[in-house]
C-alpha cells in the first residue's frame, strides 16, 4: 500500500475542482466534484481547492468551501464573464503552472468538455473524459479513471503515470452531491492574473436561453416511448404532457411512426435511434426484437401494457399491466402531489 | 404487368449494391448481368430502395449509369420516404426519363443517416409522411404515368394493416405486393376485397430466420424450408396472384423457375 | 475559403464487445463507419464551399483501411483526401492525435477553417477537436449547431449548451465542432461514388508534417488504458404490477424520484 511521506511527496499536490457558475450560482456538478475530489484529497493527503473563474465570482466562495473545499481560488476579469475558450483556457492552465494540481477534476458539461481538453494540451496533460469512477491506486498513488466506450459496450480504465496534474471530466448526477455544512469556511486567494495583450479572436454576442419543446432523444434521461397501443396522434399528445412534465423526451416504435402518427425523429429501434437513458418508459409498446436493439441499455425499464405477455414486459423491470389511458393520467396526478 | 397479372412471369427482387461495398464495380458489373438474365427469361427486375435503411443506390441511378434496358414494362423501382424533396423529383424524373413503368410506394426503412420526407415537403399537414402521402404525391405530380403498387405485411396485426391498406387503396393505388407468405395466410383472402392485383411475396432462401429480421416478427422454423416447394404451394393455392420473389438463388433455383409456374402459351392471366 | 474537415474512421460502435475469455476488444468482423459526427462536419463544409468557393480536403489519422472513409468524403463532394498514416502513431491518445493532426493542418498549409465532428463515438471524448485547437493555437467553438453568418475573416455560430445557445462571432483561421443538429448529410450518387473509387488519396507520414516523435504514439500520449471489461453486467428482475392503475401509477412515480427523475 502506497503511502506518501514528505521525502516521496511529488512537487504536484492537492485535488482541484474547476467551478461552473451561472447567474451568481455555482452549478450542482461542481458540489458533486467537490465530494469527490475531497475523497481522493484524502487518500492523497492534499486539499481540496476550487478554481473560479469569472467576473465578480469571490461572493460564490462561501458556497464551495461548506461543500468541502479548502481553498477557493479566483481569477475576477471581466473579460472571463464570458466563456470564451482560449481565455479560460489561458487563465486555467496559468493557475495550474503557478500552483501545481496533483489532479484537476471538472465537470463534463458543454463548457467542461470545450475547456478542459484544450487546457490539458496547453499543460500537458493527460485528460480522461466522462468518467464514472475515479480512485486512487493504493500502490502507486496514480488516480484511475473509469469510462465507459464504443456507445457503452465497453469500460476502460485509465491513468497518467507520469504527467501532472491528472484531469478528469465527470457528468453530471454522476458522483452524489455532499451535504453543505454551514459554517465550515476556507482560504479565498483572489489570483492577480492579467488579461493577454491580444484581444481574444471570439466574443460572446448573446446567450439565449432555449426552452426546448423536446428534449433531444440521446441526451435525454428520460424517455416515454408509444407504440401501437397509442393508437393515434391524440394519445401522443398525452405522452407529450408527461414528457414536459418531467423533463423528459418523447419516443415512439416504428409501427407509430409507420401508422402517420408521429414523426420518424422519435423512432427508436434498429431503423431509428439507439438510446440510453436512465429511465425507459414503454407505453403500449409489445417489444419486437427490432424495437428492443434501441432501447435495452436503459438503465430502468419500464413497460405499460394491457397484455401481460408482451415480449417487452420480460425485459422489463417494472411491468405495469394496465392500460396507459389510466395509469399516465394517475401518475400525473401523484406527481402533482408531490 | 400488374394491369394484369401474367402467368409464369415472376417479380424477381434484385438488390442494388451497397455504398460501402468492397468492390463497387464488381458488384455493380454481378448486378447488370442478373438484371439481364432475368429480363431475358422474361420476368420482372424489382429493385428495393435502401433496404434496412442501409445505404445503396437507387433502381434509376443504376440503370441510367449502367444503360440497362427498362422500358418494356417489366421494371419495377421502389421507392421509400426516406429522401428529400429535391430527391425525390429527381428520381420520378429520372424514372419517366427510362421508361420505367411500375413504382412501389413504400414508407420505408430509415437511418440515421438518410434524410426523410417532411409534410411540407409534400403540402401535407400530417405528423408523419407515410406510403399514403407518398403516393398522393407521385399521382399528383405524374398523373397517370406509372402502374402504383403499395405493400402490405401480412405478419402485422390485421386489423391496422387493412386500415392502412385501405387508405392507400382510397389514394389510388393499382396493385398490392405483400411481404412473403409461407404457404398461405388468411389476409390474401381479405386483400382480394380491394379489388386489386396481388402479387404475394415468396421467401426464396432456406434461411427463415433471415425473414424474421425483415419482417419484424419472430418467425419460427422447425423444419427444412425450400423456397421453390413454397413458390410452388403458393403458386397452386392462389390463381390469379402474382408472385414476388426475395432471395432468390440465382445459381441453383433461377433456371427452375420456368417449371415451377409455367406460362401460359397465349401469355395471358 | 480553404476548409479541413478531420474525419475518423470507427467501428460501429453497437458492435464492439470485450472478449469474455482474452478481455480484450473484440475487433473482428465489426464493420467500420465514419464517425457520424464527422459526416455532419463535412457536409457542413461543403456547404460553406458553396457560399464562398474555396476547397474541402478531408483528412484522417489512421490504418490504411481508413482510406475507405476518406473515398466516401470524395463521393459526397470534398475536393481532396489526405490519409495521415504511419505506425509511429500507433497507441495515441488524444493528445498525441491532435498534435499529429495540427502538425498535418499546417503541413497543407493555408488553411481558414478546420471542421470536426463534436466527437468521435468509439473514444466518446469529444477532446480531439479542442486539442487541435490549442496545438495549432486557434481559436475554438464547441457544439456548433449553426453557422449564421460567413464572411472571409470571421463567422457567426451558434454555439449549443444545456441551457440554449451562445451566439458566438469568431475570427478565422478556427476550429469548429459540431453537432448534428447543423445540417442534413447529403446522399452521395452512383456517379460520385465510383470516382471516389478510382481518385487518389494523398498519404502523409509523421516525418513529412514534421512531428516530433516524442508526441507521438504511445510515447507520446499522457494516458495510458490500464484495462478495458464488459460493461456492469444488468441484471434485471422484473416485478409486475397488476393491481389497480392508481397504485401501479404511486409505485412509479416513487421509482422517478428514487432515479431523480422527479
Amino acid at each position: 500500500m502506497y503511502t506518501p511521506n514528505e521525502s516521496d511527496r511529488d512537487p504536484y499536490r492537492n485535488v482541484w475542482v474547476v467551478a461552473e457558475h451561472r447567474d451568481g450560482a455555482i452549478q450542482g456538478v461542481t458540489f458533486e466534484l467537490l465530494g469527490a475530489a475531497r475523497r481522493l484529497a484524502d487518500v492523497r493527503c492534499g486539499e481540496v481547492w476550487c478554481a473560479l473563474l469569472g467576473d465578480e465570482v469571490a461572493g460564490l466562495a462561501p458556497d464551495c468551501f461548506q461543500r468541502g473545499a479548502d481553498v477557493v481560488l479566483a481569477v475576477e476579469r471581466p473579460d472571463l464573464a464570458k466563456f470564451v475558450d482560449d481565455l479560460h483556457a489561458e487563465a486555467l492552465a496559468a493557475l495550474i503552472e503557478k500552483y501545481r494540481p496533483e489532479i484537476v477534476l471538472s465537470g463534463a458539461t458543454a463548457r467542461g468538455r470545450a475547456l478542459i481538453p484544450r487546457v490539458a494540451v496547453k499543460t500537458c496533460s493527460g485528460l480522461t473524459a466522462d468518467c464514472t469512477g475515479l480512485q486512487i491506486d493504493p500502490d502507486t498513488g496514480v488516480l484511475l479513471q473509469t469510462r465507459p466506450a464504443f456507445g457503452g459496450n465497453i469500460l476502460a480504465t485509465i491513468q497518467s503515470v507520469r504527467h501532472r496534474p491528472q484531469m478528469a471530466t465527470v457528468r453530471p448526477r454522476v458522483m452524489g452531491e455532499p451535504q453543505p455544512e454551514p459554517g465550515r469556511t476556507g482560504r479565498l486567494i483572489v489570483e492577480p492574473l492579467a488579461p493577454p495583450n491580444a484581444a481574444s479572436p471570439m466574443r460572446v454576442l448573446e446567450e439565449v436561453t432555449a426552452r426546448r419543446n423536446t428534449v433531444a432523444l440521446t441526451n435525454a434521461d428520460f424517455i416515454i416511448a408509444g407504440g401501437r397501443g397509442v393508437r393515434g396522434p391524440r394519445g401522443f399528445d398525452l405522452l407529450h404532457r408527461f414528457a414536459s412534465l418531467v423533463g423528459g423526451a418523447v419516443a415512439a416504435t416504428r409501427a407509430a411512426v409507420d401508422a402517420g402518427w408521429v414523426d420518424y425523429a422519435f423512432q427508436i429501434g434498429q431503423t431509428g435511434q439507439t438510446v440510453q437513458p436512465q429511465v425507459y418508459m414503454a407505453c403500449g409498446v409489445s417489444g419486437q426484437i427490432q424495437h428492443l436493439v434501441g432501447m435495452q441499455s436503459s438503465d430502468l425499464i419500464i413497460a405499460v401494457n394491457r397484455d401481460r405477455n408482451a415480449p417487452i414486459m420480460q425485459l422489463a423491470d417494472y411491468a405495469v399491466v394496465g392500460d396507459l389511458f389510466e395509469v399516465l393520467p394517475a401518475m400525473v396526478a401523484a406527481l402533482r402531489r408531490l | 404487368m400488374p394491369a394484369g397479372i401474367e402467368n409464369g412471369v415472376f417479380h424477381v427482387e434484385l438488390l442494388s449494391p451497397k455504398q460501402s461495398a468492397d468492390d463497387l464495380e464488381a458488384d455493380l458489373a454481378r448486378f447488370a448481368e442478373r438484371y439481364r438474365r432475368i429480363l431475358d427469361a422474361g420476368h420482372a427486375v424489382c429493385i428495393p430502395d435502401n433496404p434496412m435503411g442501409t445505404l445503396a443506390f437507387h433502381a434509376t441511378e443504376l440503370i441510367r449509369e449502367l444503360a440497362l434496358p427498362a422500358g418494356n414494362g417489366r421494371i419495377s423501382a421502389h421507392i421509400n420516404t426516406f429522401h428529400t424533396r429535391k430527391n425525390l423529383d429527381e428520381i420520378l424524373a429520372m424514372a419517366i426519363d427510362l421508361g420505367i413503368d411500375n413504382l412501389l410506394t413504400i414508407s420505408g426503412d430509415g437511418s440515421p443517416r438518410l434524410p426523410r420526407l417532411s409534410g411540407g415537403d409534400l403540402g401535407e399537414n400530417v405528423h408523419s409522411v407515410t406510403a399514403v402521402e407518398l403516393l398522393k404525391h407521385v399521382r399528383r405530380a405524374c398523373p397517370g404515368r406509372f402502374s402504383i403498387g403499395v405493400a402490405f405485411n401480412p405478419y402485422e396485426p390485421q386489423d391496422d394493416e387493412l386500415e392502412k391498406m385501405r387508405m392507400k387503396v382510397d389514394a389510388g393505388a393499382d396493385f398490392i405486393t405483400t411481404q412473403p407468405v409461407l404457404g398461405e395466410h388468411p389476409a390474401v383472402e381479405a386483400l382480394h376485397e380491394f379489388g386489386l392485383p396481388i402479387v404475394l411475396g415468396c421467401w426464396m432462401s432456406k434461411r427463415l430466420y433471415l425473414l424474421s429480421e425483415c419482417v419484424g416478427y419472430e418467425i419460427p422454423q422447425d423444419a427444412v424450408y425450400d423456397g421453390l416447394e413454397n413458390l410452388r404451394a403458393l403458386t397452386g393455392r392462389y390463381p390469379g396472384c402474382g408472385f414476388y420473389l426475395t432471395m432468390l438463388g440465382f445459381k441453383t433455383q433461377f433456371p427452375q423457375l420456368g417449371e415451377v409456374w409455367p406460362r401460359d402459351e397465349e401469355g395471358e392471366a | 475559403m480553404r476548409i479541413v474537415v478531420c474525419v475518423k474512421q470507427v467501428p460501429a460502435s453497437s458492435q464492439v464487445t470485450i472478449d469474455p475469455e482474452t478481455k480484450r476488444l473484440k475487433r473482428e468482423g465489426v464493420a467500420a463507419e465514419m464517425n457520424p459526427f464527422d459526416l455532419y462536419a463535412l457536409e457542413e463544409a461543403l456547404l460553406l464551399r458553396e457560399k464562398l468557393g474555396g476547397r474541402v480536403m478531408a483528412l484522417s489519422m489512421g490504418p490504411k483501411q481508413a482510406e475507405a472513409t476518406l473515398r466516401e468524403c470524395l463521393s459526397m463532394g470534398a475536393d481532396e483526401a489526405v490519409l495521415l498514416t504511419d505506425r509511429a502513431f500507433a497507441g495515441s491518445d488524444t493528445w498525441a492525435t491532435s498534435y499529429a493532426l495540427a502538425r498535418a493542418v499546417e503541413a497543407l498549409g493555408d488553411t481558414d477553417l478546420v471542421l470536426c465532428g463534436k466527437q468521435a463515438i468509439d473514444g466518446d471524448t469529444a477532446q480531439v477537436g479542442p486539442g487541435l485547437a490549442a496545438h495549432l493555437g486557434w481559436p475554438q467553438v464547441t457544439y456548433v449547431s449553426d453557422v449564421r453568418q460567413t464572411e472571409a475573416t470571421h463567422l457567426v455560430v451558434e454555439r449549443m449548451n444545456e441551457e440554449g445557445f451562445d451566439v458566438v462571432e469568431v475570427r478565422l483561421p478556427a476550429v469548429l465542432t459540431v453537432v448534428k443538429d447543423i445540417n442534413t448529410p447529403r446522399v452521395p450518387t452512383l456517379r460520385a461514388c465510383r470516382a471516389a473509387r478510382r481518385a487518389t488519396v494523398t498519404t502523409l507520414t509523421a516525418q513529412q508534417v514534421n512531428a516530433d516523435p516524442a508526441n507521438l504514439g504511445l510515447g507520446g500520449s499522457p494516458t495510458r488504458v490500464v484495462k478495458v471489461g464488459p460493461p456492469p453486467a444488468r441484471r434485471r428482475k422484473t416485478l409486475v404490477l397488476d393491481g389497480p392503475s392508481e397504485s401501479s401509477a404511486e409505485r412509479l412515480v416513487h421509482e422517478l424520484r428514487m432515479h431523480s427523475i422527479v
